[in-house]
């Protein structure tokens, strides 16, 4: 007893040994793998951010904040830092006001809407590397749909993928057209389960429509509105698959070349892993701090009805 | 009077559903446009490819150029390839999910939230964080290239657990406890009493985890570096940069485009309602 009394552990496990064990058989495998695949590249991404490897040295070699110096004194990784920021804003400004409207048109009872919202969502489940493709063929100026409204015309359409200031955006074009219907599903859930008697007595008060969805829809929407903000830029920061398939960056890089494609250049077609390295420390802390501020400003102006 | 302002009601509301109508065309023709084209590029010939402006509806269908496209590259192989890999790394991520999110929440273990924590925590860490030191493990173990690269990395993801936690989490602890009393097994009771409960969770995130795989480029990407272990985004990758340093077969880059969503699209439209909510369940995870 007394023996007991000093080893409260050992008595623990005595008592519940068995229940520990099938824990740790449950458990156990899946976290191995991530102790292999998530933790340790983690730990290892930061270790070698301070380091100097071109992969085929044979071992890495300590350069202290070298690379993070180089990086914020070299104007590609601004560039690409901006592009990645236009992208995000634009891709998730343009597809949630398009996805807003989508579902306040699709929230009423219209025939073949059930159809519609599959058409809708069609884009996002669609491999993005196919998207990409496809968006290719469709804004090229000879084989391309718009093509026959710059032959109506009489005007040569534009070159997008060969257009140092359009590239990024025929990028960013993929981009909404793969987000719409998905943000729009949210934001329909949302209306659906929008209390019906503040509209009944917002009608019977005489309140115009245009205010009833600027004071009650758009307030009570909130906090579906900030989290496909959140999620939604998150989201587009890691785009790759359509810059890697339409324009790999180009036509002049880093013209339309993103954070996540500077990475895998920097990595797999440089070999700098330092560096790539530092650059995969950098997005790691911004998007953590990102997530942070937006639920700050959050408090602010977000309406969370009770 | 009165029935003369119903009237006019009645005929604005006509007005206005025939706009909605008219606008909602609008934003699906503007939506299925590149579905449409990628359709109808796909059965062009060669030569009416070339046709400026563009005919929006082909002459005389290609069916051949289905064939031809099939031929240009490995698909065979890479549809082999996208399909076993898919599988097996859906198994995996979905079965050892199903234990750890089973063992969180039925049982009792020291510091149990702390070891949920640190799972879930993953989800804030973007994937590219992980390509350098993944790579590196990966060529260390020989395994680049190989099945295994393609399989066993993207296992242990916490979407799956996170999602099977939740579901688990509402199973009435009065229905646990009493296979308990029964001398169930934390094993037995996974499968006869839980698992039985969970069936539109199970089927949603095994299909979100597989459409993951299936649609994954950058991974495989970097991997494989043999058209034999390509996949099918990866493969179309390399067709259409074949492509770019010769003519542009167009029309067969659309035939074998719709060799990879075809799959996708039957599926989706099969299991539209698990799609939609094991997505919207896995938006969590951003």
């Amino acid at each position: 007893m007394l023996d007991a009394g000093r080893r409260p552990l050992a008595r623990a496990f005595r008592r519940n040994g068995r229940e520990w064990l099938t824990f740790l058989l449950f458990v156990g495998p899946n976290l191995a793998l991530f102790a292999v695949f998530t933790y340790w590249p983690i730990l290892r991404s930061f270790v070698l951010s301070f380091t100097k490897w071109n992969l085929l040295a044979p071992a890495p070699e300590w350069a202290g904040l070298a690379n993070y110096r180089r990086l914020f004194a070299d104007p590609t990784f601004w560039r690409v830092a901006l592009n990645t920021f236009i992208y995000a804003v634009a891709v998730v400004a343009v597809a949630q006001a398009c996805a807003f409207l989508l579902a306040l048109l699709l929230n009423r009872p219209l025939r073949g809407r059930a159809l519609l919202r599959t058409i809708a969502f069609l884009p996002h489940v669609t491999t993005t590397a196919v998207a990409a493709l496809v968006w290719v063929i469709v804004l090229h100026p000879h084989y391309g749909p718009l093509s026959s409204l710059y032959a109506a015309l009489g005007v040569n359409g534009p070159n997008w993928l060969e257009s140092a200031s359009l590239a990024l955006f025929a990028v960013i074009a993929v981009g909404i057209w793969k987000e719409i219907g998905f943000a729009s599903l949210f934001f329909l859930a949302g209306l659906q389960g929008l209390p019906a008697d503040c509209y009944e007595a917002a009608a019977l008060d005489g309140v115009r429509p245009l205010s009833r969805l600027w004071h009650i829809t758009i307030p009570l929407m909130s906090p579906v509105i900030f989290f496909l903000l959140v999620t939604g830029f998150i989201a587009a920061t890691k785009a790759f698959d359509s810059v890697a398939i339409m324009t790999e960056g180009g036509p002049v890089y880093p013209a339309s070349s993103t954070y996540v494609y500077h990475l895998y250049k920097l990595g797999f077609r440089d070999f700098q892993a330092g560096l790539a390295s530092a650059l995969a420390c950098i997005f790691f802390i911004v998007t953590v701090a990102i997530t942070a501020l937006q639920f700050r400003m959050a408090s602010r102006w977000v309406h969370y009805g009770e | 009077m009165a029935s003369d302002a119903v009237i006019g009601v009645g005929r604005a509301r006509t007005l206005a559903n025939g706009a909605i109508y008219a606008l909602l065309l609008f934003s699906c023709v503007l939506l299925g446009l590149p579905f449409f084209w990628m359709l109808v590029t796909s059965l062009k010939s060669p030569h009416e490819l070339a046709a400026y402006p563009p005919s929006w509806w082909p002459e005389s269908p290609q069916w051949g150029n289905y064939a031809e496209a099939w031929r240009s590259a490995p698909f065979g192989r890479m549809y082999v390839n996208s399909l076993a890999a898919g599988f097996a790394a859906t198994a995996l991520q979905v079965g050892l999910a199903l234990l750890m999110a089973y063992a969180f929440a039925f049982i009792r273990f020291p510091a149990r939230r702390f070891w949920l924590l640190l799972v879930l925590a993953t989800m804030m860490i973007p994937d590219e964080m992980k390509l350098v030191p993944n790579y590196l493990t990966l060529s260390r173990l020989d395994w680049i290239n190989t099945y295994w690269a393609l399989i066993i990395p993207p296992a242990a993801h916490a979407f799956p657990v996170f999602g099977f936690y939740q579901q688990f989490r509402m199973v009435p602890s009065a229905l646990f406890d009493a296979a308990k009393a029964d001398g169930a097994g934390h094993w037995r009771i996974l499968w006869r009493v839980v698992l039985p409960m969970s069936r539109p969770v199970l089927v949603a995130v095994t299909l979100v985890s597989f459409l993951g795989r299936w649609n994954d480029f950058l991974w495989p990407l970097i991997v494989t570096d043999t058209a034999s272990m390509r996949t099918l985004p990866v493969g179309l990758a390399y067709l259409k940069k074949q492509a770019e340093e010769g003519a542009s077969p167009w029309h067969l880059m659309m035939a074998a485009a719709l060799f990879i969503v075809i799959p996708v699209v039957i599926l989706y439209s099969i299991l539209q309602k698990q799609f939609v909510e094991g997505i919207t369940k896995g938006a969590i995870k951003g």
